[in-house]
């Protein structure tokens, strides 16, 4: 398997897995956890795109406000602390993506010449 | 209470807050700008490649070959295509117009469409259906390939469309998975040498004893490379049978 297979292969995986989560979240999770959602069933189709992508955080605050395992405020805090580490790794990783992919380029091998190895019948 | 100022969208920004608002702004903006110019600046030059619309539609008579992408040696030109003039064709979109061509492969046809340039290479996107492609009355005469030898070249294989114009820039690595697309559409692969072989500086690259460009080359379309080939001369074009497996690519 190459590089682009496996990503392709990661990406399918992520995505199965969010379109289970979903399935489930959003016919009996959601329910469980926001007593505002209960009887609403328009809006929740409109939140697949999003919890396919994110499902690792729907799973890990579905699990936090079902067990009430922390007062209200504390179970986002985890995540919002994170952002700031978050923004500073992506910043530096952008920078390092672009540094990286300048420095690795190819340069056109003008100086490589033509050269004939055998002649041609008609030559 | 606290002292700290607070923003509130809707009055106005409390003194010290509004210094560093100020302040973010400008760096964001400057630094937004500074990031832009020198992603540009570190792109290479696009070239001059085109459509040529400013031509208007050309139509011209000549002899369709299957080289095995779909060529035309043209026998009755007009006042931009002379007669002798060899090109390449392909359709709208990514596709080429291999199904169409294929019947009338050695025999006399009449093609018209816009012509896509850049310097010496031009090739011509036909109109749809048989408007752009259509036998011709008269004998064809016929095409005797002349073998120019093997030889090593260094380069980059491109889709022969984006590169003469439909794209900008039609090569590159930030191209590669347009090209690929293109020569999975059937657009005639075009190999770019870093310096002019037999006064040609694109070739049409095949694959060995006249196939398609095989499947493992598509991994190095885009990457600068050398490789080994027969070059054999088709009316006025150049064509490399590329060896696959001398495929080295450069530094």
């Amino acid at each position: 398997m190459d590089v682009a297979q496996a990503l392709v292969m990661a990406m399918q995986t992520w995505g199965m897995i969010g379109a289970l989560v979903a399935a489930v979240f959003l016919t009996i999770g959601i329910d469980r956890i926001d007593e505002d959602a209960r009887g609403a069933y328009i809006f929740r189709p409109l939140l697949i795109p999003g919890v396919l992508l994110i499902w690792p955080i729907v799973l890990w605050r579905w699990w936090q406000i079902e067990t009430e395992r922390a007062p209200w405020a504390n179970r986002y805090r985890p995540v919002r602390a994170s952002y700031g580490l978050a923004i500073i790794a992506m910043s530096i990783g952008i920078v390092v993506i672009v540094i990286t992919g300048l420095s690795v380029r190819q340069t056109w091998p003008a100086d490589i010449a033509p050269v004939q190895l055998t002649e041609g019948a008609g030559q | 209470m606290s002292d700290k100022p607070f923003f509130v969208g809707y009055l106005p920004a409390p003194g010290p807050l509004r210094t560093f608002l100020l302040t973010a702004c400008v760096l964001l903006i400057a630094g937004l700008a500074g990031a832009g110019f020198l992603m540009g600046a570190a792109q290479d030059d696009p070239g001059p490649g085109a459509f040529r619309f400013d031509y208007g539609r050309q139509t011209v008579t000549g002899v369709v070959e299957m080289t095995p992408y779909p060529v035309i040696h043209v026998t009755e030109g007009n006042d931009r295509i002379k007669p002798g003039d060899s090109f390449m064709m392909t359709a709208g979109g990514k596709s080429g117009v291999d199904s169409r061509a294929m019947p009338l492969d050695g025999q006399l046809a009449q093609v018209s469409g816009i012509v896509l340039e850049r310097g010496d290479l031009y090739m011509m996107q036909l109109r749809g259906g048989r408007n752009g492609l259509q036998a011709a009355e008269g004998d064809a005469p016929e095409i005797t390939p002349e073998p120019q030898g093997r030889w090593k070249l260094a380069g980059e294989i491109c889709d022969g469309k984006c590169l003469a114009g439909a794209m900008r820039p039609g090569r590159g690595l930030a191209h590669k998975a347009c090209a690929n697309l293109c020569l999975l559409g059937d657009v005639p692969p075009i190999f770019v040498s870093t310096q002019p072989v037999l006064g040609e500086e694109f070739l049409l690259v095949i694959g060995p004893d006249d196939t398609r460009l095989p499947r493992e080359a598509y991994d190095h379309v885009a990457q600068f490379i050398t490789a080994e080939g027969e070059i054999t001369k088709h009316g006025d074009l150049l064509i490399w049978e590329i060896d696959v497996d001398t495929i080295e690519v450069t530094e």
